[in-house]
């Protein structure tokens, strides 16, 4: 599938203001203005982007823990601001505030932030399941990383995915690195999609880092899926700029990574090479370009003053413990 | 004595217990590079070979330990978080805890799991709970937790000596409490099963380990100000549980508050106060009182404070019993 002119500014726009969320995201839990942990996405922002933006509203999402799923739900159309305030535990927030880093957006078929990896892929079997039943050609969009693949509900939900033929795409964002261990340790081959052959899946790797090249493998997956055509897998090879989570030592194994290693992987950051691509292809003017940043900046801003601006959540025991149940 | 945190404690036993025992071995996640400092420099003496880092793989992981512990190894399997035990829950629950008894066998599993634990980072439900409970509900299964470095050191020493699975979590609120222990070299065990009298009183027992015991001490040195001698108990293990201990103080104090951070349902707490209603009634004069984690999940953000048990809640139900 090639992307059109149209297409790729919509993904460009996406990339830039997710990028300026992840930072955003960044800047606060350095200045203790997040509660709990915070997974920067820096260097891994085009598969999300890619896979996302071109969803539909009824398309169901999972999106990856990385940038704690900001990247994803923002392409997907999503107004975040409510996580934000979740996220600095005010009233406003998406689960009443009382949920850290946790996100819940029904509506949008963002269901959950599981803090159990892996727990993204039984579920998934489900909602393939209700999918193809309800036959509306939803899709399932299944973002998870590399890691991920080590748990054995990955595999039981690419068996029964693929038993059932359900609509689901299994998105694997690799980045080479779950916390300390390299996938190259971890995995015994080097691709995680060569997984998708014992299932008979089919399976494609793209450039993680082509914001481009990640949509167009996305919409064929997509597009796949809701023809009814069955699930596949897309592997993303992307990278992982910082350390895990803030503050945690940016080990590999039990050795620092390599500043070579991080120089190198710099070259490659998405935004740079997304935006050589659209001045080179006359898609964007340097002008146009300015003014996707700053109307990122600001809308950020708002997303801040919205939560800034909300009270902190602080119900009583009594209130709460009449919320474990409904009626 | 020197005085070393609690973290550290952890990490000199399963030094001195793999340099004495080349069958005790650790796995887990991340643990070559240390998520928690408890196996920090680990790798550097013992090698991969015996600090294994698996894949995100909790099934696989804990079965490292469950197929190598029958091969007559000694493994001691990191959970990282103590939710994820969960993800492997009939391994090391149903399978670990039943293998001995049900093979009519002599052989057992000599399993030591431990993980992290507990409220305090506002991280909501799954990465603070409390699993004692859970794992003490499992016949089979030693389960203990300390709550000072000197008990740590002994304990996770005594837990990797023990031939039987021992579930020995710590709780992330108190890792870098500092205390006292012997000299480096200075072999001591802190036997499973017994509990501790952390301060003697006269009025009231209360019962509490952990963060919990910390809250607890607290307390008793306010209430002391006002004439109120508080004696507390910590349990250390929960099973095996040692109730004489609890019962030849009530015998004193004829008062007890039990403090779990665990939800109330089905909760050591109440364990505790079954037994010593059936145990101890004629020496009550009040109902026991527990103090735990109201039913809820444990929400994140701010609300996680004001759901724990803190000093003002152990207060108060103290002055309740005393009433
Ligand atoms: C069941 C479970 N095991 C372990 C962890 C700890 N953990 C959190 S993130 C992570 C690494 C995930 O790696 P990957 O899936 O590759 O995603 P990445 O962080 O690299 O983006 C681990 C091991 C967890 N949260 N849940
Ligand atoms: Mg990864």
């Amino acid at each position: 599938m090639s992307l059109n002119k149209k297409q790729m500014i919509k993904l460009f726009t996406n990339l830039v203001r997710t990028s300026h969320y992840d930072k955003m995201m960044y800047r606060r839990m350095m200045q203790g203005k997040l509660i709990g942990f915070y997974h920067p996405a820096e260097g891994a922002v085009a598969p999300g982007v890619g896979a996302c933006t071109f969803l539909k509203k009824d398309d169901n999402l999972n999106p990856h823990h990385r940038g704690h799923g900001i990247i994803h739900m923002v392409s997907k159309g999503i107004d975040v601001s409510t996580f934000l305030a979740e996220h600095t535990g005010k009233e406003t927030g998406c689960c009443k505030g009382r949920s850290a880093f946790h996100f819940h957006y029904p509506d949008d078929k963002v269901y959950q932030q599981s803090g159990f990896i892996g727990h993204n892929f039984a579920p998934t079997v489900g909602w393939g399941y209700a999918a193809k039943r309800r036959g509306k050609s939803q899709v399932v969009m299944n973002c998870s990383g590399d890691g991920s693949y080590g748990e054995g509900r990955a595999h039981e939900s690419m068996l029964m995915c693929q038993n059932w033929q359900l609509p689901v795409i299994f998105f694997c964002e690799n980045n080479g690195m779950a916390i300390f261990s390299s996938s190259e340790e971890m995995h015994p081959t080097e691709d995680i999609s060569s997984l998708a052959q014992g299932y008979g899946m089919p399976a494609v790797i793209v450039d993680g880092q082509d914001v481009f090249a990640v949509a167009e493998v996305a919409m064929a997956a997509i597009d796949r899926a809701r023809k009814g055509k069955g699930p596949s897998f897309v592997e993303c090879k992307t990278m992982r700029f910082n350390e895990h989570d803030i503050g945690t030592p940016d080990l590999k194994g039990w050795e620092d990574r390599s500043e070579e290693e991080h120089a190198d992987m710099r070259k490659r950051e998405p935004v740079r090479l997304a935006t050589e691509r659209v001045l080179a292809d006359a898609i964007l003017t340097q002008t146009k370009i300015d003014g996707i940043h700053e109307a990122s900046l600001k809308e950020i801003e708002g997303v801040e003053e919205f939560a800034d601006n909300s009270e902190i959540c602080l119900p009583s025991e009594e209130e709460l413990l009449a919320d474990v149940f409904v009626d | 004595m020197r005085t070393i945190t609690l973290i550290d404690a952890i990490r000199e036993a399963y030094q001195e217990e793999m340099r004495r025992d080349e069958d005790v071995f650790m796995v887990g996640q991340d643990i070559r590079g240390a998520i928690f400092p408890h196996t920090k420099g680990l790798v550097e003496e013992f090698g991969s070979d015996r600090i294994v880092d698996t894949p995100i793989a909790e099934s696989g992981m804990y079965g490292v330990a469950l197929g190598a512990a029958q091969e007559g190894m000694r493994p001691i399997v990191d959970f990282m978080f103590g939710g994820f035990s969960y993800v492997t829950f009939s391994e090391c629950t149903v399978t670990t805890g039943q293998y001995h008894f049900l093979h009519g066998s002599p052989r057992s599993l000599p399993i030591v799991m431990t993980a992290g634990v507990g409220t305090g980072q506002r991280l909501a439900n799954d990465h603070a709970m409390s699993i004692h409970g859970t794992f003490a509900h499992h016949p089979g299964i030693k389960v203990a937790m300390p709550s000072t470095p000197y008990d740590a050191k002994g304990m996770f020493k005594a837990a990797i000596r023990d031939n039987n699975p021992v579930m020995i979590p710590w709780h992330m609120g108190i890792m870098m409490l500092k205390g006292d222990v012997p000299e480096l070299g200075e072999d001591y065990v802190v036997p499973l099963g017994v509990a501790d009298i952390k301060r003697e009183g006269s009025d009231v027992t209360v019962m509490a380990n952990s963060l919990q015991l910390q809250h607890a001490l607290k307390v008793a040195d306010k209430l002391q100000e006002e004439g109120i001698s508080c004696e507390i108990i910590d349990p250390r293990s929960f099973v095996p549980f040692d109730l004489d201990t609890v019962l030849k103080s009530l015998e004193k104090t004829n008062r007890l508050v039990v403090v779990d951070e665990d939800w109330e349902s089905g909760s050591f707490a109440n364990t505790v106060s079954a037994n010593v209603m059936e145990a101890g009634f004629d020496l009550l004069d009040a109902p026991v009182t527990r103090v735990t984690l109201p039913n809820m999940p444990v929400p994140g953000g701010y609300m996680e404070d004001y759901i724990v048990p803190t000093p003002e809640k152990i207060e108060a139900a103290i002055r309740k019993v005393l009433a």
